[in-house]
């Protein structure tokens, strides 16, 4: 199961509470009058709209785990004590990708010249949000697939950039889901363009054998 | 085994199914990473010993071990070829576990790969590879079907369609949930009409969760079932316990929610991953004291696509069928379709969606286009635009076929008329797919003129299509309008109609409203009235268009008035929540006028744009001088807005929304005060922001700019993705007193400090201010820079740095 497979136009389930608290909201204190909120969920649904998604996995073997470093079956390095704790009971691992596309993007760039920065900041807030629950995505929908062969995935995913491990790592990941194939741009700085794409790496767990 | 068969099984009494098999077989040494079903019948006797201990705990029902064995899955392993002859094998094993103590299954679930247009796998490859699945475990002896664990609808309906296609055999169809949905976005009640209709003869729900999770959604399901349901839950959550999967449920607390789910309303009971033998043994000794509940169905049509059911029926609220999805008339939409501009589709069926409308008329009827293949992309677009159920209008033979086989839900097909041809041809694809249709009571005779002899129509065709086993719920009778400008009583011969269906043949209703005022003028207020007499003699639906306010006002209206909108809460809600953007002038001049006694302070702290504009223009004519407006109600305004942020009575849209509103207003101030220099306001400071170079998210950056022009600041903002040297000849340039940079990734802050030097080294006069969501306060003061977390502790970071600097700080 090397190949890359790829997904589009899904429409993922994701959590407006999580839009709300990247936007600063709170249940307690933050008070807001029944036409913001409504106006905060049509830019959130224009969100959801405009988004075209993309998302890519793999399913890849863990030849070795020799803390910090992980070795893929196809020899790729990847390097993080965390991302070793978290594969340590994992003999394959899930390599996957989302992006949002480059319309949104386009959107938010838009409403910031014409001055509508209160509109932009809540289409950036969900684009995020959205993207990353296509992960999320991803991993139930292989967590299915595996389910009746009594394996499951790891309750955690790790991106490259979180904690020690290092965002350079966006390269291996890049090449591992022919991420081009996707729209997506890489720069210097392993900066991921279109803004709204992410990568990340689960376990896939099964008994010792 | 046949149909009938099958149904008699079920006859009070609850069937009991089998459990888990994948954790077994890895226990009894499967290892992990090989093709299980090639590894199960390479070792038959330990599968066919692990099945016969199901046969003993009490199953009625064994599913072959064939899951996984469709070619697409199989080619993973680079086995492919070897379809026919697993699935053959495989059945066999399973036939002889079985003995004659209980049926064999052929089991078919998902594909391994996303249909499109989610994935690659095309619907028809999928019905090709569960076809070559079904031969091999025909062939192998199998009694009936079973197609489980699917997470896409579409993709459940392409292996029915493949059994369906490939012999009489029943099939039980069941799908896995996370909490009240497929991954897919399927919710219950669509999936179990869906397949119902197309001709599963069991539904319900495997895997999922525990069986807990399962007792809500068999409850969901129950009130319009036709068919058995089916509830195999998985034994809860695995986890990995020293090197070994451990699951949530023992097969005591497992079997604990038997009675709970038979109450629900399941017919069959089995188990899934986690489960084992005994598990079934305790659930078969709990359900033999229990029979199967028999539930009152509810009386209503029924269309969904694969998100959402329509429920139609004379008692609920009336049903709005959008037409705008039909090219006659549409110049713009017929040369969108001619040039495969689906995006123009798409708008369309969200505008309506929007307005109100619950199905959408779906046309492709374009003199010279290739109907089948237009009509097979748009139904695809709206389907991935709305949730919203459809009607496939079209009386082109292929073209109704082609849509209605991807169609992953259940369409309406529109229409079937009393003519030889449509009868011959259209019904019976209609019944394939298990679609509802409308009835239109038009003949080879053509219209007819009077009720009586439509409805002589309406009963010859309902006949013809009851002995292919559709009911009066799988029908919408069109009560079929024509225009008062050829015939004044066109509208009551439609009347009669409508009424004799409602109270004589109780069978639902549809109109094409618009007809009725063709070649009039003021058509709208023909259209509303008589909309509102057909609801007044029981029409259910109507086709109409969702974006004409007084249509839908009408409807609205309507409902309330015969009771079908219980204490008109619908009506209520409509005119609560609309501002509709085509009608709301009138609303706005309203709001301006309030807005004129407000103050400008609380136009920003309303974050009020077009009222702070108007409130900053009243100011002035009223005398007030500009410096006074800004000093005495914008800047605190602004301030107070900024404290309640701090507070988090506001969130980030609200500041912002504040920060908006204070623009417009000083839009309007700001000319006045170029004209009189003794009045200008004295900057606060001039800051150089950027985002740094090899950082392109600047949304960050561009919120800060805002608040700091807004809080008094010179701000020269220099975009993003920007070199050290340009931010340094600015600050130069400018005389700047701060340089606000910001940075997203852990590879660009670095460059911060870069800029740091570059300052030193050209001896700038000036503070650095850095913040980001990677930077922290430990990072910034390493190279002597201030920090701040968000934007408007930046502002205010900024006040601090200026007034140090006038103390000499």
């Amino acid at each position: 199961m090397n190949d890359v497979k790829v997904i589009r136009s899904i429409k993922p389930v994701y959590n407006k509470d999580l839009i709300m608290s990247r936007l600063g909201y709170d249940k307690y204190r933050t008070t807001l009058s029944a036409e913001t909120m409504r106006e905060i969920e049509r830019l959130i649904k224009k969100t959801e709209d405009i988004m075209d998604i993309t998302a890519a996995y793999r399913i890849t073997g863990i030849t070795q785990i020799n803390p910090p470093q992980i070795i893929l079956e196809d020899g790729t390095i990847l390097s993080g004590q965390m991302l070793s704790e978290l594969l340590k009971n994992s003999r394959q691992a899930l390599i996957m990708g989302a992006t949002g596309g480059a319309k949104v993007m386009e959107l938010i760039a838009r409403l910031q010249e014409e001055g509508k920065m209160s509109e932009a900041v809540v289409i950036d807030a969900a684009a995020s949000e959205i993207t990353d629950s296509v992960l999320d995505f991803v991993m139930a929908m292989v967590e299915q697939y595996f389910r009746p062969k009594g394996m499951f995935l790891t309750k955690m995913r790790f991106s490259p950039g979180y904690g020690d491990f290092d965002i350079q790592q966006q390269k291996e990941f890049y090449r591992l889901l022919n991420a081009q194939d996707l729209g997506i741009m890489i720069n210097e700085a392993c900066l991921l363009i279109p803004e709204k794409s992410v990568f990340a790496i689960a376990g896939i767990c099964h008994d010792q054998e | 085994m046949t149909k009938k068969e099958f149904r008699k099984l079920f006859q009070n009494r609850l069937i009991i199914l089998d459990g888990g098999m994948g954790t077994l077989l890895q226990k009894a040494g499967m290892p992990g990473g090989v093709c299980p079903e090639k590894w199960a019948a390479i070792n038959s006797e330990l599968l066919k010993d692990t099945q016969r201990k199901y046969v003993e705990a009490g199953s009625d029902i064994i599913y072959a071990f064939t899951f996984g064995a469709n070619p697409i899955k199989l080619s993973e392993y680079g086995i492919e070829d070897e379809t026919y002859a697993l699935n053959k094998t495989l059945a066999e094993i399973a036939r002889d576990a079985a003995g004659k103590d209980a049926l064999v299954a052929g089991d078919i679930s998902s594909c391994g790969n996303l249909l499109y247009p989610f994935g690659s796998v095309m619907f028809e490859e999928a019905v090709e590879g569960f076809k070559k699945q079904v031969k091999g475990l025909l062939d192998g002896g199998v009694d009936l079907f079973v197609i489980e664990t699917m997470m896409d609808l579409q993709e459940a309906r392409a292996a029915l369609i493949a059994i369906k296609e490939s012999c009489d055999l029943p099939v039980m169809v069941t799908m896995t949930f996370e909490g009240q949905r497929t991954l897919m976005g399927n919710d219950p009640l669509s999936v179990l009409v869906t397949l119902q209709s197309l001709g599963a003869d069991a539904v319900g729900c495997n895997c999922s969760g525990g069986p807990a999770e399962m007792v809500e959604i068999i409850r969901m399901m129950k009130p319009y079932a036709k068919v058995p349901l089916i509830a195999k839950p998985n034994a809860g959550k695995p986890r990995l316990e020293n090197g070994v999967t451990i699951y949530d449920m023992d097969d005591e607390s497992f079997a604990a929610y038997t009675e709970e789910l038979v109450e629900a309303g399941a017919n069959a009971l089995g188990g899934c991953c986690g489960t084992t033998p005994e598990y079934i043994r305790r659930v078969g000794e709990i359900a033999k004291s229990l029979r199967p509940v028999q539930a009152e169905r509810k009386p209503y049509s029924l269309a969904c696509s694969n998100r959402k059911t329509v429920e139609i029926h004379v008692t609920l609220p009336f049903t709005v069928i959008g037409e705008r999805l039909n090219p006659t008339g549409k110049k713009f939409l017929k040369e969108a379709l001619l040039k495969g501009d689906m995006d123009v589709v798409s708008d369309l069926a969200r505008e309506q969606v929007e307005a109100g409308a619950m199905l959408l008329d779906v046309n492709a009827g374009v003199p010279g286009i290739d109907e089948k293949e237009t009509l097979k992309v748009m139904v695809n677009e709206v389907c991935n635009s709305v949730s919203a159920p459809i009607l496939i209008d079209t009386s082109n033979p292929e073209a109704l076929e082609a849509a209605l086989r991807i169609y992953p839900g259940r369409a309406v097909v529109n229409s079937i008329s009393g003519e030889s041809e449509k009868i011959e041809k259209l019904l019976p694809i209609t019944k394939k797919y298990g679609a509802m249709f409308v009835l239109l009571p038009v003949d080879d005779n053509g219209v007819p003129e009077t009720a009586e002899k439509r409805i002589e129509i309406i009963k010859r065709v309902y006949s013809r299509a009851r002995e292919m086993g559709f009911s009066k719920e799988d029908i919408l009778v069109d009560g079929l309008v024509m225009t008062i400008a050829s015939n004044p009583s066109s509208a009551l011969e439609t009347m009669k109609v409508i009424s004799w269906c409602k109270k004589t043949f109780k069978i639902n209703t549809v109109i094409g409203l618009s007809n009725v005022s063709f070649g009039l003028p003021a058509r709208e207020g023909i259209n509303a009235a008589f909309l509102a007499m057909a609801v007044a003699n029981g029409l259910t639906s109507a086709i109409l268009n969702p974006n004409n306010q007084q249509m839908m006002q009408c409807v609205k209206a309507s409902d309330a008035l015969v009771s079908r909108d219980k204490s008109g809460l619908s009506y209520i809600d409509y005119y609560a929540e609309k501002s509709r953007p085509q009608d709301n002038t009138s609303e706005k001049a309203e709001k301006r006028q309030e807005t004129v006694l407000k103050s400008l302070y609380d136009a920003i702290i309303n974050g009020d744009g077009d009222a702070a504009e108007d409130m900053a223009r009243q100011a002035l004519i009223s005398g007030k001088m500009p410096k006074e407006i800004i000093d005495k109600e914008m800047i605190p305004a602004i301030q107070k807005v900024g404290e309640f942020y701090e507070q988090k009575q506001y969130f980030l849209p609200q500041l912002i929304r504040g920060a908006e509103a204070m623009e417009r207003a000083m839009a309007v101030i700001a000319p006045e005060l170029e004209r009189d220099k003794e009045e200008r306001i004295e900057s606060k400071g001039t800051i150089v922001i950027a985002t740094v170079k090899g950082d392109v998210h600047d949304i960050g950056k561009n919120i800060l700019a805002m608040l700091l022009r807004n809080y008094g600041f010179d701000v020269i903002d220099l975009g993003k993705d920007v070199e050290s040297k340009r931010i340094i000849d600015a600050a130069k340039a400018n005389n700047a007193d701060i340089i606000a940079l910001s940075a997203l990734m852990t590879t660009t802050m670095n460059q911060m400090p870069l800029v740091m030097a570059d300052m030193k080294r050209e001896n700038l006069n000036c503070h650095m201010m850095v913040g980001g969501a990677v930077v922290d306060r430990n990072f910034a003061e390493s190279f002597g820079a201030y920090y701040s977390n968000d934007a408007y502790k930046a502002v205010k970071l900024a006040d601090e740095i200026m007034k140090r600097n006038k103390n000499g700080g």
